[in-house]
């Protein structure tokens, strides 16, 4: 009897080991939904489980997903950037005037330095005017958008330019697959590893997670926000270059509502609202589950409606998955 | 370490907010491996006075030697190279960090160069799992996020910490609000032990019982006024209270 009953307790006490070594996945909970919604869709959409769809999600996700890496990174430092759907549509357009009239690679960089710029402003701003990053980013969001609007007047603009760009950043590779799902991964990479592995990643966590602490502790906060919020734009900006390549069109219109996504999908991947939690490897998969719905809900048949009603159900359970997996571990 | 000179002297210190003189020509000294309690009502000017030691806040007036050497701290960074290590109530650890990641903040072993170097998480792990052993907290690894710590172990992990990074002057600001009874008395086996490998403390408090047990000597704060220096010797707990509550000798 007694030996059944520290039987029973030795395999109850590895079950909660396990567990416990799972629940410390902060990812557990978006690859977990990935999964489920892609076996989903592979069930119930007949061709989703192609490689010529699965590179199609790619190629969406990728653009989604290099925004959400810099909002996340940004949101982990405690700060929000609402204006990265305006940086995204303003970096396209302004790659595709310049590359128009100059070498491709330098509209290119161009374009990336005044992302920064706009970064660089709205971290300043933030913190000198000591108002919340949500108003700065969300006046910065509509200022530029309506800039955008009332010079070029809805028209769109078509790239014209050299090869070069286009060829680096996304033409086809072969098989479906584009450079932008190579640059997806390997910034996804780098900015784990910074996150994780550097000094800086961990000056970024205290930032986030109390900045009395840090700045006691000698961290220079106010450096690390505005360096997150140029980091948030500059990611904005490439992925708007990414899709304006894809396209060879620019207009005012891209992007609208795509900040709210890359939010999402952040938080999806575990990622706090209220910053000092997150990872890159958490934003990476909620930016895929994201795509996956998009292109799946398509390819079964629904109404493109059913996408925003979706997303808005896996966002509250996902984050109450992940609020509770924290609490039992903090 | 020449047992009879101070290792901080702090002399006529004055510091004004707007219309408030929040320290009138304030000296204090602290010597050589003794646990000074400073002590006084709300807004005395206990915290101004050591967040001028710590290089928050420069003074308007006096002078700072250190080791009798003349010094004048213009960021914590550079207060805290000296070795003067202030352990603030709620100001040490971030919540949603690891014991590890908190107890390297800002001094992160590293392999390779600037900010972007890597980590040496082998090395932070070790040291940290061999502080936390020696200061007997009982946490399954260094990995453990400081949110399951309790306050008093918060306490001791920060005190751990000053004195791993070889702290001379530990400054303790209200380590005591909102611990248990025998929390408290785990956080006074730790000053001790820090006085025992070397470090001299101010301790900070307005609560009498707190740092009587441990301290040394007592300095006495009154609106921003030195109002009393005290040996141990010479007052109980009640002449202290009292000398707080009436603001003079």
């Amino acid at each position: 009897m007694d030996k059944v009953e520290t039987g029973i307790a030795r395999v109850k006490q590895n079950l909660s080991l396990s567990l416990s070594r799972i629940r410390r996945w902060p990812e557990f909970g978006v690859i977990l939904a990935f999964l489920t919604i892609f076996v989903f869709f592979s069930v119930f959409a007949p061709r989703f489980l192609t490689l010529r769809n699965l590179t199609g999600v790619f190629t969406i996700v990728s653009e989604l997903g290099i925004m959400t890496i810099g909002v996340a990174f940004l949101m982990i430092a405690g700060e929000f950037d609402l204006s990265v759907s305006s940086v995204y549509a303003l970096s396209g357009f302004l790659f595709v005037t310049l590359g128009n009239s100059v070498n491709s690679l330098l509209a290119l960089i161009i374009t990336l330095v005044a992302a920064a710029g706009i970064g660089f402003l709205n971290g300043t701003i933030t913190l000198r005017a000591r108002i919340p990053s949500f108003i700065t980013t969300l006046g910065m969001m509509m200022f530029l958008r309506g800039i955008m609007l009332a010079l070029t007047g809805g028209r769109s603009v078509v790239y014209d330019g050299d090869s070069f760009v286009p060829t680096m950043l996304t033409r086809f590779i072969g098989r479906g697959f584009r450079p932008s799902h190579i640059w997806f991964l390997a910034l996804a990479v780098f900015f784990s590893l910074i996150l994780t592995r550097t000094r800086y990643g961990n000056w970024v966590f205290a930032t986030g997670g109390k900045k009395e602490v840090a700045r006691a502790m000698g961290v220079n906060v106010n450096r690390v926000k505005v360096i997150n919020f140029m980091v948030s734009s500059v990611m904005a900006g490439l992925a708007g270059c990414i899709v304006i390549n894809r396209f060879g069109v620019a207009n005012a219109s891209f992007g609208i509502g795509m900040e709210l996504e890359a939010i999402a999908s952040a938080v999806i991947g575990g990622t706090f609202l209220t910053g000092g939690y997150g990872t890159i490897i958490g934003a990476f998969f909620g930016a895929f589950l994201m795509g996956t719905i998009r292109i799946g809900l398509v390819m079964v048949g629904a109404p493109a409606y059913w996408y925003q009603a979706f997303v808005g159900a896996i966002l509250i359970i996902a984050t109450t998955i992940n609020i509770k997996l924290r609490r039992l571990e903090m | 370490m020449q047992q009879g000179l101070p290792l901080v002297r702090m002399v006529n210190i004055n510091k004004r907010f707007g219309a408030v003189q929040a320290l009138n020509n304030v000296s204090i000294e602290v010597r050589h491996k003794e646990v000074l309690g400073l002590l006084g009502d709300n807004g005395a000017g206990k915290s101004t006075l050591i967040k001028i030691l710590a290089g928050v806040f420069s003074p308007d007036g006096g002078e700072i030697y250190f080791n009798e050497k003349q010094v004048e701290f213009s960021s914590p960074k550079e207060a805290r190279a000296r070795g003067i290590e202030t352990v603030h109530q709620e100001l040490s650890l971030v919540d949603m960090m690891t014991i590890s990641r908190n107890f390297f903040l800002g001094r992160e072993p590293a392999k390779g160069i600037g900010s972007i170097a890597l980590l040496d998480k082998k090395k932070m792990d070790k040291e940290c799992r061999r502080v936390i052993a020696e200061i007997g907290i009982r946490v399954r690894s260094p990995n453990e996020y400081v949110s399951i710590l309790s306050g008093g172990e918060r306490q001791a992990i920060s005190i751990g910490r000053a004195m791993y990074f070889g702290a001379k002057l530990l400054i303790l600001d209200e380590p005591m609000t909102a611990l248990s009874v025998k929390e408290t008395r785990i956080v006074i086996e730790h000053i001790k032990k820090a006085r025992e490998l070397g470090a001299s403390i101010i301790f900070i408090t307005h609560n009498v019982y707190h740092v009587y047990p441990v301290a040394d000597r007592f300095v006495i704060l009154d609106k921003g006024i030195k109002v009393g220096e005290l040996d141990k010797k010479e007052v109980s707990t009640e002449d202290i209270i009292e000398i707080i509550a009436r603001g003079r000798v």
